[in-house]
């Protein structure tokens, strides 16, 4: 187990070389920054000067070589935008991201999975027709209609919780529901799938053979099959929601990473764009790998290699 | 039967969001938003977040509008744009390079600490010598300040600077603490800003709100309709009117056109717009091998764009129509060229066939997209208008910094489109990029006697004949057309019915200045 867990961290090195790399290369390519930094009518020798005092007038090699000598000492570079060092400028967004994934994971788990064990339990009946419909719309619905639709519905019009911004628990609730909606839909899908596929084998006939109560063949021996799958979604659906919560952080003003990193690209702030693709980067390796961890946990079964 | 019941809660569930979300029915959204639960706190919703503390590394105009509330400006512009003195008492130009101040007494910092002539020459030598600050080309100008004592001081010029006033009432020239920063250094004075303004700095959370408060000794008598001034971070358009709707803000930036209905149908909130320095317009190719090099293709296509239709109807009334990127209120503006446009589409289509375009022409126009208020909408209208006169437009609409790459490297094609702002208060800028050692490159431009007239005003001291000089340059530019100009942008806000707020052309939000009715 331990061998594994060194092996699965030093594989994690040149994962992170690659990204670092590609993205170093795509915003390099992408054009430099000066030009957005000054005034839209500076003059070519005011754009040469600024440039030159930012290092940004060397070869794409020094300049990439110089990057990883500062990355590897754990220096990320300081932010054009805010004259800041990147690296901290990310971490300070963590919490909110966090926090927002957190609670959308809850507002996830806690509709989908009962829903769809009742869909499973309730195969091909109304109640199942009406989930399953139910969450082909939550994974349709795009997330920047329903966050302006639930604003527009909860905050203007039956005024019960603030229109954006972060602090008090009323603040978490819409966007917490605009970003787990696409992740509930998802996992009651599975839920139902697997548990139907579960159900259909043959020691499942066997505990019902045998006269065992039926809730306990739906939760012991048919839930707990099936979750294996939906754990492995759970756990790459939480890296997308730590990276991938751009548009519902912005529409709700939410000061996450994802908020960050718009702004960032549209500044071309190289150091924050790299250092926050690194850090998402290693939020999805490391969420990945405790996914493994978990399936041991659930099916001895499966070895560690 | 049962599997009827589905569909219904999903009719069910949409009609409830498209009757609640959508209407537009003046009844059912009505709200009557207080002036914010917290009376004594003004709340700004602004579009983007601050981008720095440090007024000297910065061009953002969005963080300049936060800054004056806590940075005093030497001189000030009132809201017709004249400049006045602020913190200065009195003032003389002695000669061409030199000017002296004399500071009013009893101005003192957020820490108590008195303002002195020592803070002056430390705030603006800094800014002046240092390369690397992003205000620095504003005022490499100055040479040096010389400290006569603690009120009095003197400003050296490299050479005449006829604008010296106006770069001391704008971006870059607040002053700073020099004690506070000498003893606590820079990076404290980042985390823990002072100034002499009218509020003092109390938190920025990054990307969610900066907060303010009173600062009860100010000078000039402390603010005493508010006693918290908070800039709160709303990117998203609609949740930033919606923010404005419910009282969450009391005054909104940027609000778009479509959104304009919305904010004057509700009970309690209206727009309020003013028009702003920046301009919209074309740049044409002077270069042989375009045909934009023939003047009567550049007239026709002056000729050819109805300007009103763009401010009217696509803007939606957001813009005036211009003939010089140089607007009233800027020192040097010419009067005769604003809110006027010609417009003649027969004349073009003469002028097209004399140029020997009879059977058509086809040109590019490049052009950024979602950059500015209706950029893309703005840009199909004069493609549609070109067309009617015979000139078929290829549209090369792409992303801003793909856009500025291409603008930069002089790659474009016959022309582009773009918006320029002026943060001088002032025609010297405007007009700069016209002159031969910048628009020759760019664009193959260069005609002579514009050039001199620019030499002669850039350091002309005596101010009336200086504004003649740039009224005569922007006539030459109007009859020239290297640049086609469509229209001066408005600068919308949504504001609580409850405040007394004037809009200003420079766009700054002088919170001292609003009051509650």
């Amino acid at each position: 187990m331990l061998n594994y867990i060194i092996k699965r961290l030093l594989q994690t090195i040149p994962v992170l070389f690659i990204i670092v790399f590609t993205v170093f290369t795509l915003v390099y390519l992408a054009g430099d920054p000066v030009a957005l930094m000054l005034p839209e009518d500076a003059t070519p020798e005011e754009i040469e000067t600024l440039k030159s005092a930012l290092n940004l007038d060397k070869p794409f090699i020094v300049q990439f070589g110089t990057y990883v000598g500062n990355l590897v000492q754990g220096d990320f570079g300081t932010s054009f935008h805010y004259d800041l060092p990147a690296l901290p400028l990310v971490l300070e967004r963590m919490p909110a991201t966090i926090e927002l994934a957190l609670a959308a994971m809850v507002v996830g788990v806690l509709i989908a999975i009962p829903l769809g064990i009742w869909s499973a339990a309730k195969r091909n009946t109304g109640v199942d027709v009406a989930i399953t419909g139910g969450s082909v719309l939550g994974q349709a619905i795009p997330n920047f209609w329903l966050g302006i639709m639930l604003i527009l519905v909860f905050s203007v019009n039956i005024q019960i919780f603030p229109v954006s911004g972060r602090g008090s628990l009323m603040h978490l609730v819409l966007p917490a529901i605009t970003l787990g909606t696409g992740l509930a839909a998802t996992v009651a899908r599975l839920t139902r799938s697997n548990l139907i596929e579960v159900l259909g084998q043959d020691f499942v006939r066997t505990a019902r053979a045998k006269g065992v109560n039926k809730f306990v063949v739906l939760f012991r021996h048919g839930l707990r099959n099936s979750l294996i799958p939906v754990v492995t979604v759970m756990a790459m659906q939480t890296s997308s929601l730590l990276g991938g919560a751009l548009i519902t952080e912005y529409i709700f003003s939410w000061p996450g990473i994802g908020q960050l990193l718009v702004q960032a690209v549209h500044m071309r702030d190289m150091a924050v764009i790299q250092a926050a693709t690194f850090v998402i980067a290693l939020a999805v390796i490391l969420m990945n790998f405790l996914a493994d961890i978990t399936y041991r946990l659930l099916d001895p079964r499966i070895k560690m290699h | 039967m049962k599997r009827f019941w589905f569909p219904m809660v999903v009719i069910g569930v949409l009609s409830i969001f498209i009757i609640t979300g959508c209407s537009n029915d003046k009844e059912e959204v009505e709200n009557d938003p207080p002036l914010n639960e917290d009376d004594d706190t003004l709340v700004v919703a602004i579009p983007a977040d601050m981008a720095s503390q440090d007024i000297h590394n910065h061009n953002s105009t969005l963080t300049e509008s936060i800054h004056v509330n806590m940075y005093d400006y030497l001189f000030q512009k009132n809201e017709e744009g004249e400049i006045e003195p602020h913190l200065i008492e009195e003032y003389e130009n002695i000669d061409d390079h030199t000017w002296e101040f004399v500071l009013k007494e009893g101005v003192t910092f957020h820490n108590g600490d008195e303002l002195t002539a020592e803070d002056v020459k430390f705030t603006l030598e800094r800014v002046a010598h240092d390369e690397s600050l992003r205000e620095h080309f504003q005022y490499k100008q100055i040479d040096e300040v010389e400290v006569v004592d603690d009120y009095h001081f003197k400003i050296y010029t490299i050479d005449p600077d006829p604008i010296l006033l106006n770069r001391l009432s704008r971006i870059g020239s607040g002053i700073l603490p020099k004690d506070y920063i000498d003893e606590n250094g820079w990076d404290h004075f980042l985390e823990n800003p002072i100034g002499t303004g009218p509020f003092k700095f109390v938190d920025w959370s990054r990307d969610s709100e900066i907060v303010y408060e009173v600062y009860d000794d100010y000078f000039d008598g402390a603010v005493e309709d508010w006693n918290k001034l908070v800039f709160k971070v709303v990117p998203e358009d609609s949740t930033r009117v919606a923010e404005l709707l419910t009282g969450g803000v009391d005054i909104a930036l940027n609000v778009p056109n479509h959104e304009w209905d919305r904010i004057d149908d509700n009970e309690g909130t209206k727009m309020e717009s003013t028009t702003s320095q920046r301009v919209a317009m074309y740049l044409l190719r002077f270069q042989e091998e375009y045909p934009t090099s023939d003047p009567r293709v550049r007239e026709a296509i002056d000729l050819a764009i109805n300007n009103e239709v763009l401010t009217e109807n696509v803007l939606g009334g957001g813009g005036v129509p211009v003939r010089s990127r140089v607007t009233p209120g800027n020192m040097g503006a010419n009067e005769d060229l604003y809110d006027t446009f010609n417009y003649d589409p027969e004349r073009a289509k003469e002028l097209l066939e004399e140029a020997g375009y009879g059977d058509g022409l086809e040109i590019t126009l490049n052009g950024p997209s979602g950059r500015y208020t209706k950029d893309r909408d703005v840009q199909e209208m004069v493609a549609a208008m070109l067309e009617e006169v015979g000139i078929t437009v290829n549209l090369d609409l792409m992303e801003w910094s793909k856009f500025v790459d291409l603008r930069e490297s002089f790659k474009f094609d016959d022309g582009f489109f773009i918006t320029y702002g002026n943060s001088q208060f002032d025609a010297s800028l405007p007009l700069e990029s016209m002159r031969t050692d910048f628009a020759k490159d760019m664009q193959g431009y260069e005609n002579e006697e514009y050039e001199e007239l620019l030499d002669k005003a850039e350091v002309n001291m005596d101010l009336d004949e200086r504004a003649e000089q740039y009224k005569q340059a922007q006539e030459i530019i109007a009859e020239d057309l290297p640049y086609v100009y469509l229209y001066a942008e408005m600068v919308n806000y949504g504001t609580n019915d409850a405040l007394e707020f004037t809009p200003r052309a420079d766009e700054m939000i002088f919170a001292k200045d609003i009051t509650k009715k």
